[in-house]
């Protein structure tokens, strides 16, 4: 019954779930009937296994192992139930009420109710330590109506709130846990995910085993669960070969390898969008026409071929075909031309060439090529290394380093992209600054029903103004590539978190 | 001098001596010699196999191998220069001076170098490049400061030995200077054992500029080094499996020719440089902490503790055997006071 409700709700949302939920997607030999088993996943472990002071946007894909929320993102990133059955706006989108399913636990037995759900958004919204204060700061008030319905007001409209709550943000924790040992939920989380943890190793390892009481307990089929980092160039092939990892993301350069070895490959699409921060208030990026010159220079094409091994697409802004807000009239906004390039800066006042320090953390690739594509348009690069430790402080906090290649995460929600990328406090816009045109596009997002047929125009026409705009040089969308062994089930093509609904591993102890 | 002509009739001599000379050209001149530029990057033509226009198949960016080679030849060499420079220059004067100038200053300096014996070669220069940045001369000046106990103790070892010879006593009986008994019967006899160890040093310098490089500090790509290339083709393997034979060939003919001129200065001057027993068993175990710090029997100064240069460096691995612990244990005293009495 919760089923049949489930998939129509699911249907509605574009019937992707629908896949997921019958487990393993297009892969007619799994059915989707094995349980059992242990399925080793090589990716990355957290920062932290509390949301609310998880540091990494990466975290996300581990945390929605043992946590989850009022709301999902199905393969496309659209919002969809989960702990909540199902949700809906006041008329003047200012208030939003969620109906929880009944009877579910977390996973030290007590109860996710109305209560549970209260606290849990408002230790995120109102925690000094939170890290996730920000995206919760339009909650006006959470109240319990009864044990099953949650009422949220909001100080403003915000459509987005189901999507925003999909991530991180609206992991709910369980209150007791947060009331006996708040700080050790770090290393010990209690959430009402497909899994729970048994045991972690910080840069290790953790075990997780199935939890019977989550809400879609039925689509969760391995009974073990473990997460590694994911496994370096030379040794990914020999980790799949050697079973210790049923399913490992693997460098682009592996791709190849591994297939002939005879694993499954799949390379989903993702969010992951790689991207040169440019801080447009120092010089010489305070002249638009130098960040135009650099925009023109870099040849994208030829880095996806020899960096990302042909794998993944030349983007010009930060959301991939197939999401809502890309931009169709912005596929070649920036079209790789030296000559151009060249007559930009010349007009910009630098007829002779221009020296600029790019940084970064790790200089081999990426980096290097860029070096040699810029000299080439009289940008003469100066590669400065970082420790990745530092990058944070130096990068986001400090906005000492005003040309850094970053890698964008991709968020749950296209406001809290174009907060991140774009907005005043977006720690990727190292300038801190943005034209109050883009302000009034993403305030209409906010303001414009996810249903609304003129949803996806409205975050285009945001997408439109910032990369005319804003000085990121956005480059290529990373997809995820997930090699497997032939025993574990197709996986869901996820472009946000990647998840394991339906995915079964056979022979496999 | 008769030593220089018995080495040359060595013929691992020679043929080491070939080896420097070619590295040494390659070191100043390498980035010219080389056919094609070092960083000039072609990326229609990635990771190839060795063909008539790339002798040794291009890179990850499609830069010609040969010519990165050639031309990390003098950016390892010179960090590896710089290291051991550091520590003579901070080691050996102190390792004389610790037994010719009186207690307390012998007792600071013992105390400094014990100190400095507990820092980890490569995590001290990761910290030393996080504090005043990321260079090859930052990374290369800390370790130099952490070679520098070696050449104290060394120094300090064969001095010691040399400080209570009889022909020493009677000279200070006489009224020598400090000064001059430092130049006229220790200095001398001191060097060979020092230019052995610096040999050793050398290359185990060689070895950590690699690895420092394999991990990203150094020096800064676009430019090459032969740690850097090693490790960038760790990452090719699937497309370029041989790859990493090139650099590592290199780095391991570097130092074996090093130690062979080491080894032969140390036999044709009878100069022990450790108990040959424990050296034969030291060298090929890959063992990270050889360096012995007894304090209590370098005070009474009858045995003096012996320090061994060894990284726990992968890369150390790779050239296990060329990392020769050089121990002056109390076995070399009677053989150098034996030489003393030939004179």
């Amino acid at each position: 019954m919760g089923r049949r409700g489930f998939l129509r709700l699911g249907a509605l949302a574009g019937g992707s779930i629908l896949l997921a939920a019958c487990g393993g997607g297009g892969d007619s030999a799994s059915g989707g009937s094995t349980t059992g088993g242990t399925l080793r996943w090589g990716w990355a472990l957290v920062t932290s296994w509390d949301p609310i002071t998880s540091s990494a946007g990466w975290d996300v894909h581990a945390l929605s192992l043992v946590y989850a929320g009022l709301t999902k993102l199905d393969e496309k990133a659209n919002p969809v139930p989960a702990l909540a059955s199902s949700w809906e706006y006041s008329a003047d989108g200012t208030s939003v009420t969620f109906h929880l399913r009944s009877g579910l636990t977390f996973s030290d037995g007590t109860a996710v109710d109305a209560t549970a759900v209260k606290k849990s958004l408002e230790r995120g919204r109102d925690s000094k330590n939170s890290l996730v204060a920000a995206q919760l700061a339009s909650l006006k008030e959470v109240v319990a109506v009864d044990a099953t319905t949650v009422r949220i007001d909001l100080k403003n409209t915000d459509y987005q709130l189901p999507a925003i709550l999909a991530g991180k943000t609206g992991m709910i924790v369980s209150p007791k846990a947060v009331e006996t040992d708040e700080k050790g939920l770090a290393t010990k989380p209690v959430g009402a995910g497909p899994f729970q943890l048994n045991s972690y190793v910080p840069n290790d390892s953790a075990k997780l085993t199935r939890f019977a009481g989550y809400w879609d307990a039925a689509n969760i089929k391995p009974d073990n669960f473990e997460l590694y980092p994911a496994p370096e160039a030379a040794t990914a092939l020999a980790s799949l070969q050697s079973g210790r990892l049923d399913v490992a993301m693997i460098p682009a350069s592996q791709l190849n390898a591994v297939k002939a070895a005879g694993f499954e490959v799949q390379i989903i699409p993702s969010l992951v969008t790689s991207v040169l921060d440019v801080n447009n208030t120092v010089a010489p990026f305070d002249n638009p026409k130098v960040v135009q010159a650099i925009k023109h220079a870099v040849d994208r094409k030829a880095l996806v071929d020899t960096v990302n091994f042909g794998v993944g697409e030349v983007n010009y802004q930060p959301f991939p075909k197939g999401h809502a807000g890309h931009n169709a009239a912005l596929e070649n906004a920036y079209p790789f031309d030296v000559a151009k390039a060249k007559k930009l800066l010349a007009e910009a006042g630098h007829p002779d060439g221009i020296d600029v320090t790019l940084t970064t953390t790790a200089a081999e690739g990426l980096p290097e090529q860029v070096q040699a594509q810029l000299a080439k348009a009289g940008i003469r690069v100066k590669l400065e290394v970082i420790p990745q430790a530092q990058a944070t402080q130096q990068v986001y906090i400090q906005r000492a380093k005003p040309f850094f290649t970053d890698q964008f995460a991709g968020r749950e929600s296209p406001v809290q992209a174009f907060q991140v990328l774009f907005g005043e406090q977006g720690l990727m816009n190292p300038g801190r600054t943005n034209p109050p045109a883009l302000k009034e596009a993403v305030a209409k997002i906010t303001a414009t029903p996810l249903d609304d047929p003129n949803y996806a125009s409205v975050v285009q026409a945001a997408t439109k103004i910032a990369v005319e705009t804003m000085p990121n040089v956005f480059l290529f969308s990373n997809p995820r590539i997930l090699a497997r062994r032939t025993n574990v089930s197709q996986l869901g093509s996820y472009l946000m978190a990647q998840r394991f609904e339906g995915v079964t591993v056979t022979g496999n102890s | 001098m008769s030593v220089l002509r018995r080495m040359i009739r060595l013929r691992s001599v020679r043929l080491a001596l070939l080896v420097l000379a070619v590295v040494a050209v390659l070191a100043v001149a390498g980035g010219s010699l080389a056919p094609q530029d070092p960083i000039a990057q072609d990326p229609k033509a990635i990771l190839q196999n060795p063909s008539g226009a790339h002798w040794l198949g291009t890179d990850y960016l499609g830069r010609d191998v040969l010519s990165r080679l050639m031309d990390a030849t003098g950016r390892s060499v010179v960090g590896a220069a710089e290291a051991v420079g550091v520590g003579l220059l901070l080691g050996a004067p102190a390792g004389l001076a610790s037994v010719v100038f009186g207690r307390a200053f012998e007792w600071l300096a013992l105390r400094i170098s014990d100190a400095l014996l507990t820092l980890p070669y490569i995590i001290f220069a990761i910290a030393v490049t996080g504090i005043i940045g990321n260079g090859i001369h930052q990374a290369m000046l800390a370790i130099g400061l952490v070679l520098a106990p070696n050449y104290f103790r060394i120094t300090r070892a064969a001095t010691l030995g040399l400080a209570s010879s009889q022909y020493v006593e009677i000279a200070e009986l006489v009224g020598a200077s400090r000064w001059w008994i430092l130049r006229t019967h220790i200095w001398n006899k001191v060097l060979p054992t020092i230019v052995v160890t610096a040999a050793s040093g050398a290359a185990a310098s060689l070895l950590v500029v690699s690895s420092l490089s394999f991990l990203g500090i150094g020096t800064k790509p676009p430019a090459p080094t032969w740690g850097g290339m090693l490790s960038s083709d760790l990452n090719y393997l699937a497309q370029r499996p041989w790859a990493p034979l090139a650099p590592s060939l290199v780095i391991i003919i570097t130092v074996a020719a090093l130690n062979a001129l080491a080894d032969a200065l140390r036999d044709t001057t009878g100069i022990v440089t450790g108990d040959p027993g424990r050296s034969g068993r030291a060298r090929g175990s890959d063992s990270a902490d050889t360096a012995e710090t007894s304090s209590a029997a370098t005070a009474n100064s009858a045995v003096t503790a012996g320090s061994a240069v060894a990284t726990s460096s992968a890369a150390t691995a790779t050239a296990t055997g060329s990392v020769e612990t050089t121990t002056a244990a109390t076995s070399s005293i009677p053989r150098q006071k034996r030489e003393v009495s030939d004179v």
